[in-house]
C-alpha cells in the first residue's frame, strides 16, 4: 500500500459506460438548481439519517441525545443495550466469534470549566480543534433544563496572532447567580448551533460529520442487511468519548477481549482534499467512495487484510479507496488483545471545524461497504 | 436547490424568531433586518425589503431608500445607514473555488480580525439564481500535527487566504449556480438571541437601529415641518456616497440626524444590542419627528 495512492475498484463494462456517458452528458446542460431535487433514493435517506444525527449535540461524556437518535433511526428489529460507559450496542447473526463494527458518539466542544463573578463562563476543551474557529460565533450551553444560548466571545487582544487566550462564553448575564439560576453548572458541555445544509451536487456541510457519518452508516447498514446471510454474529458498536482518548471502545474491548474475529472500526479518513493541505499523503478525494483507512497514527492494517477488503469492495461493485491518513480509531484499543483492526472511513474535508464537507455519495458507498463485510467476509 | 436552501435558512433562524417575534414587532423587524445582507455598494435586495415595507417610499440613483414624511418648514434629515463590510467574488478558480476581495473596512473596523472570521465557517454567495450555501476551507486539524511545533508561525488569516467551497468541483460548476465575479458574500446569517433581549449577528447595531427607525415610521408619528427619512447605502465606502446623494438631491436640511445604537462586541460575527435600547430609540425618534 502506498500513502494516499487511491486504487479505484468499480469496473465499467460498455453498457455502463454508455450509461454513464448519457448520464454526464445529461447532467452537464441540465441546469444544477434541479439536481438536488433529484436525489436517488439512496441519496435520500443517507441525508435523511445523516442529517438527524448531525443536528444532535453530543459532546464527549455527553453522548445521550446523539445515542437517544440512533436508535430511534435503527429499524425495529434490532434490539440495543446501553452498556455503563454508555455505549451504545447492537447484536446480530447466529452464535459464533464475531466481527464488531465500531463508530464513535461523541464530537469536539468544550465544558464549563468556572463560573466567574461576572457570570461568564470559563472553558475547556473535549477534543483537539482549533479555537479560532470559535471564536466570536454564537454558542449553546447543554443544561438539563435545555439549550441555553451565547456567544462566545471575540479577544480583548492577541490580535496579532491566529490562535486566541482562552476563550469565555457570555450568556447575557452579569452574575454567577444569574448564569447559576439559568441551569448551567460546571461540568455543562458547550457547542456552537450546527446545521446540515446541502452544497452543490450530493455534496453537504455541517458540523460534528466526525464521526456522525460513521454513526449513520451503520445504522443504514442495518437497515439494509441481509439476515439471512449472515455466518456468524456481527456487533455494532457507537461508541462514547472517543474524542478524548477512545474511551468507550476501550470497555468494548476489554469486555470481548480475545473472543472476536476482527473490528472495523468506522471513522473519518481526514483528507487532504483541499487547496490547504499537503498532498503528502491522505489525498482521497471526497466523492469517489468510503476509504480503506489503512495506516493512522494508532493502527496498521495488514496488508492481507486491506487486500480482503478491497476484493469484497470489487465483488460488490462498491467504491472504495485505500489511503493513510492521521488521527486515532477506535478499532486501534482491540489490537492488544489480537484483534485485527480494519478501519474503514469516508473523506472528509476540514476536520474538527464548523465547516466540515462531505459527499453524501461517500456516505452511502461506506454503508455498502460495511453490509457487505457483514455478510460476506 | 434555491427553493430547498432557502427552507434550511428559514429553520436556522425560526427559533431565534420565536423567541423574539412574541415579545414585540421591533424585535421581530430587528431579527429580520439582522438576517439580511447588504454589503457595502450591494445593497439592492435589502433595498427592496424596505420599499416594501415602507408604502410610499422610493429609490434614488445611489439605491439609498427615502421617504418623505410632513410638509413645509423646518426640513430634516433621519437617517440610517443600511449597508455592512463584506465581500464579493473575485476570482472563480478552475477546480470550483471561489477567492473574495472585502469591500469596505480597513481602518473603519473596531475588529482587527474581521476577515479571520470567515475561516472554517459557513458563507452565503449572492448568486444571479438565488442565494449559495458555502464555506471557507480551513486545514484540517488532523493533518497539522507533528508539522509544526512549538514557535511555528501564528499569523492571522486575511480574506486573501480565503477558499470558498460551494461544493463545485470545476468553474463550469460554479457558473450553474449563478454565481460569478462580483457576486455578494458574507458569512450566513443566524442571528442568536440570548440573555435579556440581546441580538447578536453581524452589523447587529446596524440593522436594530434601522429596525427602530423602520418602527417609528410605521407607527404614523405627527411630524413638524419635513422629514425625510433616508436609509442610506454606501456608508462604509469611500465618500459615504449615499448620505451625499440624499443630502444634494433632498436637502438642504435644517438637521442631520444619524440613527445608531451602542453595540458589544462591534464588527464581529457576534456583535450584540440589546433591543430594549432599540425600542427605546423608537421612542426618542418619534419625538425628535413630532419636533419635541
Amino acid at each position: 500500500m502506498d500513502g494516499g495512492t487511491m486504487k479505484p475498484v468499480r469496473g465499467l463494462d460498455g453498457w455502463t459506460a454508455r450509461v454513464r456517458t448519457a448520464v454526464v452528458f445529461f447532467l452537464a446542460v441540465y441546469p444544477a438548481s434541479h439536481l438536488a431535487a433529484q436525489d436517488s433514493p439512496r441519496i435520500s435517506e443517507t441525508q435523511s439519517v445523516l442529517s438527524q444525527l448531525v443536528e444532535s449535540y453530543g459532546v464527549s461524556g455527553s453522548e445521550a441525545p446523539v445515542r437517544e437518535t440512533v436508535k430511534r433511526l435503527l429499524p425495529s428489529w434490532v434490539t440495543t443495550e446501553t452498556d455503563s460507559a454508555g455505549n451504545l450496542w447492537a447484536r446480530v447473526g447466529p452464535s459464533g466469534t464475531p466481527v464488531v463494527f465500531v463508530a464513535h458518539l461523541d464530537e469536539i466542544g468544550f465544558r464549563v470549566a468556572a463560573i466567574h463573578d461576572d457570570g461568564s463562563l470559563e472553558l475547556e476543551t473535549r477534543g483537539g480543534f482549533f479555537a479560532s474557529l470559535f471564536e466570536a460565533q454564537p454558542a449553546l450551553v447543554h443544561t438539563e433544563k435545555g439549550d441555553v444560548p451565547g456567544v462566545f466571545a471575540p479577544r480583548d487582544s492577541a490580535f496579532t496572532r491566529h490562535n486566541p487566550p482562552p476563550l469565555h462564553v457570555d450568556v447575557g448575564t452579569t452574575s454567577r447567580e444569574a448564569t447559576e439560576a439559568l441551569g448551567i453548572k460546571i461540568g455543562s458541555t458547550i457547542t456552537m448551533p450546527k446545521h446540515f445544509v446541502r452544497l452543490a451536487g450530493t455534496r453537504a456541510t455541517g458540523r460534528s460529520f466526525d464521526d456522525r457519518v460513521g454513526d449513520a452508516a451503520q445504522v443504514l447498514a442495518l437497515r439494509h442487511l441481509n439476515r439471512a446471510l449472515l455466518k456468524r454474529p456481527v456487533i455494532f458498536v457507537w461508541s462514547t468519548r472517543e474524542e478524548i482518548g477512545l474511551e468507550g471502545a476501550k470497555a468494548v474491548a476489554a469486555t470481548l477481549g480475545t473472543t472476536i474475529r476482527r473490528v472495523h472500526a468506522i471513522d473519518t479518513f481526514v483528507s487532504a482534499d483541499s487547496p490547504l493541505e499537503l498532498p503528502n499523503f491522505a489525498v482521497a478525494p471526497i466523492g469517489r467512495g468510503a476509504v480503506a483507512r489503512s495506516v493512522d497514527n494508532s493502527s496498521v492494517t495488514p496488508p492481507a487484510y486491506v487486500d480482503s477488503l478491497v476484493n469484497v469492495a470489487r465483488a460488490h461493485r462498491i467504491a472504495l479507496q485505500v489511503g493513510t491518513t492521521n488521527g486515532g480509531n477506535d478499532g486501534s484499543v482491540f489490537t492488544p488483545y489480537g484483534v485485527v483492526d480494519v478501519a474503514i472511513g469516508w473523506p472528509l474535508r476540514y476536520s474538527h471545524s464548523p465547516a466540515e464537507v462531505v459527499d453524501l455519495r461517500d456516505v452511502a458507498s461506506l454503508a455498502d461497504i460495511i453490509q457487505a463485510v457483514a455478510e460476506s467476509w | 436547490m434555491t427553493r430547498l436552501r432557502l427552507a434550511l435558512f428559514l429553520l436556522s433562524v425560526i427559533q431565534s424568531f420565536r423567541r423574539l417575534s412574541a415579545q414585540s414587532p421591533l424585535d421581530g423587524l430587528a431579527l429580520r433586518f439582522a438576517s439580511m445582507t447588504a454589503v457595502t455598494g450591494f445593497e439592492q435586495a435589502m433595498g427592496d425589503s424596505l420599499l416594501r415595507l415602507l408604502p410610499g417610499s422610493t429609490r434614488d440613483r445611489a439605491g439609498s431608500v427615502t421617504l418623505t414624511l410632513g410638509q413645509g418648514a423646518p426640513k430634516r434629515l433621519l437617517t440610517c445607514p443600511l449597508d455592512e463590510v463584506g465581500y464579493v467574488v473575485g476570482n472563480i478558480l478552475p477546480d470550483g473555488y471561489l477567492f473574495l476581495r472585502r469591500v469596505g473596512g480597513g481602518a473603519r473596523l473596531a475588529y482587527p480580525l474581521f476577515d479571520q472570521q470567515l475561516e472554517g465557517e459557513r458563507v452565503t454567495v449572492f448568486g444571479a439564481r438565488g442565494p449559495v450555501s458555502g464555506v471557507v476551507a480551513v486545514r484540517s486539524t488532523h493533518l497539522t500535527r507533528g508539522r509544526g511545533g512549538p514557535g511555528s508561525p501564528d499569523p492571522v488569516f486575511t480574506v486573501d487566504n480565503a477558499y470558498v467551497d460551494v461544493g463545485a468541483a470545476s468553474a463550469a460548476e460554479v457558473e450553474r449556480l449563478g454565481v460569478a465575479v462580483l457576486a455578494p458574500v458574507s458569512l450566513t446569517k443566524q442571528p442568536h438571541v440570548y440573555g435579556n433581549r440581546l441580538l447578536a449577528a453581524p452589523a447587529a447595531g446596524r440593522r436594530a437601529a434601522c429596525a427602530a427607525l423602520a418602527t417609528a415610521v410605521r407607527a404614523k408619528p405627527s411630524v413638524q415641518g419635513t422629514v425625510v427619512v433616508a436609509f442610506t447605502t454606501q456608508s462604509l465606502y469611500a465618500g459615504n456616497a449615499g448620505l451625499e446623494t440624499v443630502s444634494r438631491l433632498l436637502g438642504p436640511f435644517e438637521e442631520t440626524k444619524t440613527v445608531s445604537l451602542p453595540a458589544k462586541y462591534p464588527d464581529t460575527a457576534v456583535e450584540t444590542v440589546d433591543l430594549s435600547a432599540a425600542e427605546a430609540l423608537v421612542k426618542e425618534l418619534v419625538t425628535w419627528m413630532g419636533g419635541r
